[in-house]
């Protein structure tokens, strides 16, 4: 027999034989691809409007922030306008994967229920989109940096182990949540809810430099603290980030990451049959 | 790896291509709605549990050896489709088990992974992409797929403006250029016009080569008749049948018949 054999046999939770599947998820990186892009060209990422109104939409909510910390706070700069855009924009990343990886499981059930697959391309495609939506926002805010004078230095370039880290998170985000949904459908109508309380408590209205020592404790059980706070420090003030940040948002994303896959793998032979 | 049981059919000189032990397999549905955390926790004291259960197959023994068209007939909700779904590795069995020696292609359902805000070339991509085809592969044989659809200029337009047979056409297209080892065809034939219907037919019988398995489930039971040469009969998860084609058709339509003309007996 020089065929290959393959054994279907009755489901057990656990993982599946790990280098048949990471080989399989290779063999169709390209159906992955072409599937972000249909996903990307749905969403009209293809048009220049489409492009246009993607950097928009976080552009004229961070403007719409300014202004009312402007009116409230009274004590704003520049500095101010540049470190709410760059947050959001990086924010909108986390965001995205949510959204687009929540359903992308249970809308994908024709694809489920009639081809077999590695069903965690689903969401990896999902934090694809996310991702290929916030490159050119990148752009938008250098762009806005300088606009603004703020000055530029060789601590940005921190910005790549911590758009590495962004994007660990966000991959494990969409994974999670794409496998809770499965099981619990109510949770993509929660998700609203959750992104803006998230929203909230991250340094994205304010700065963590100006919160009180009392509540900043906390915000190591938010996700997406430390990973912010290190953005903005990095992007809009030039400086290094601290080690204290860097290793709390690489725990918090390799951990999200390592749960939420190992969830999704041990459970997705199980998905085709609750769709 | 060929156990005893494989030399008493008459297909012993080909080799296994599937091989189905014992399957059961079983769906648990809530009845209700969706599962939500909701509900979870509504019915989480009273331990309760609103899923319905489906049997939808009930220890199936089967092998497809090389070199046959197996056919699979019988009524709606056999399990006709889910058998399939087991084969190809889509659905896990609830008990027993399945070897598949090869590589299989299934066509279970038209068109699946097309998106249809996107025009024909683009999805015969991501088809192609999502049957498991190479984008080189696809290269080579794009002329054929197009050629094949008879789609003309329309391959160059939004999938959205075709028509389902149209849709179907590209569909069973973009499926036929794949040579697997073993090729699983769900109720693919019956969209299309005839004259496509004829051509589509006309590549499956070009598919039957000796070292290729063919499984193939219809209602066309002349269809079945004509390019199977071993045909099983599933009547609400069991296997009532299998064997020769004709004789194993006929038995299906005796039954029912038999069927109908006793529930129109208790109509008067
Ligand atoms: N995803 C699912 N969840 C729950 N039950 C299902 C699911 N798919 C099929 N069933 C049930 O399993 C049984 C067999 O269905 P299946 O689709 O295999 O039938 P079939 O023989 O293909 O019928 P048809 O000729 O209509 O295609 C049916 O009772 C159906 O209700
Ligand atoms: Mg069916």
């Amino acid at each position: 027999m020089e065929k290959p054999v393959v054994v279907y046999e009755p489901f057990r939770a656990g993982l599946p034989p790990m280098r048949e599947y990471l080989r399989s998820l290779w063999s169709r990186r390209t159906f992955i691809a072409a599937f972000s892009r249909s996903e990307l060209r749905e969403q009209n990422f293809d048009s220049l409007f489409g492009q246009l109104w993607l950097v928009l939409n976080p552009l004229l909510l961070s403007g719409v922030y300014f202004l009312l910390i402007d009116v409230i706070g009274g004590k704003s700069d520049s500095s101010r306008f540049a470190h709410l855009t760059a947050s959001l924009f990086l924010f909108y990343l986390i965001a995205n994967s949510l959204t687009g990886g929540v359903k992308a499981i249970t809308s994908g059930q024709r694809l489920i229920l009639n081809t077999s697959f590695p069903r965690i391309m689903l969401p990896i495609s999902a934090a694809i989109v996310a991702l290929f939506r916030f490159l050119p926002t990148l752009v938008v805010y250098i762009v806005i940096h300088v606009l603004l004078g703020l000055p530029f230095s060789w601590q940005m370039l921190w910005a790549l182990p911590i758009i590495v880290i962004a994007i660990v998170l966000s991959l494990g985000l969409a994974i999670l949540i794409s496998c809770i949904n499965v099981y619990f459908r109510d949770i993509s109508s929660m998700l609203p809810y959750l992104t803006r309380s998230l929203l909230y408590l991250s340094p994205i209205l304010y700065e963590a430099a100006h919160m009180s020592h009392r509540i900043k404790k906390f915000e190591v059980a938010n996700p997406i603290f430390y990973l912010l706070d290190s953005w903005s420090r990095v992007m809009v003030h030039g400086e290094a980030p601290t080690s204290k940040g860097l290793l709390t948002s690489s725990i918090w994303a390799l951990g999200i990451f390592v749960v939420g896959t190992y969830f999704f793998l041990s459970r997705e032979r199980d998905f085709a049959v609750r769709l | 790896m060929i156990s005893l049981s494989d030399f008493n059919h008459d297909h012993s000189q080909h080799s296994v291509a599937v091989s189905v032990k014992n399957l059961g397999l079983t769906y648990t549905t809530s009845i209700d709605r969706k599962p939500t955390l909701k509900a979870r926790l509504k019915t989480l004291g009273r331990g309760k549990k609103h899923t319905r259960i489906v049997r939808a197959l009930v220890d199936i023994n089967v092998d497809v050896h090389y070199g046959t068209v197996l056919g699979i007939i019988g009524s709606n909700g056999a399990g006709k489709s889910s058998l399939m779904r087991v084969i190809s590795g889509i659905v896990p069995p609830t008990q027993g088990r399945v070897e598949v020696y090869g590589s299989v292609s299934t066509l279970l359902a038209l068109g699946v992974g097309f998106n249809p805000s996107m025009t024909g070339r683009d999805n015969v991509y991501l088809g192609g992409l999502a049957a498991g085809m190479s984008r080189e592969e696809i290269d080579k044989n794009f002329e054929a797929i197009a050629a094949f659809s008879e789609l003309g200029d329309a391959i160059d337009t939004p999938m959205r403006t075709y028509s389902s047979g149209m849709f179907a056409r590209l569909a069973f297209s973009v499926a036929a250029v794949v040579e697997p080892d073993i090729l699983i065809i769900d109720e693919a034939l019956s969209t299309g016009d005839a004259k496509f219907k004829e051509k589509s037919l006309n590549r499956i019988k070009e598919l039957r080569t000796s070292d290729r398995a063919l499984i193939l489930v219809s209602h066309a039971l002349a269809t079945i008749e004509d390019i199977c040469n071993e045909v099983i009969w599933l009547d609400h998860g069991k296997l009532m049948a299998r064997g020769n084609p004709a004789e194993v058709i006929a038995a299906y339509r005796e039954f029912v018949d038999a069927r109908k003309s006793a529930s129109s007996d208790e109509d008067v």
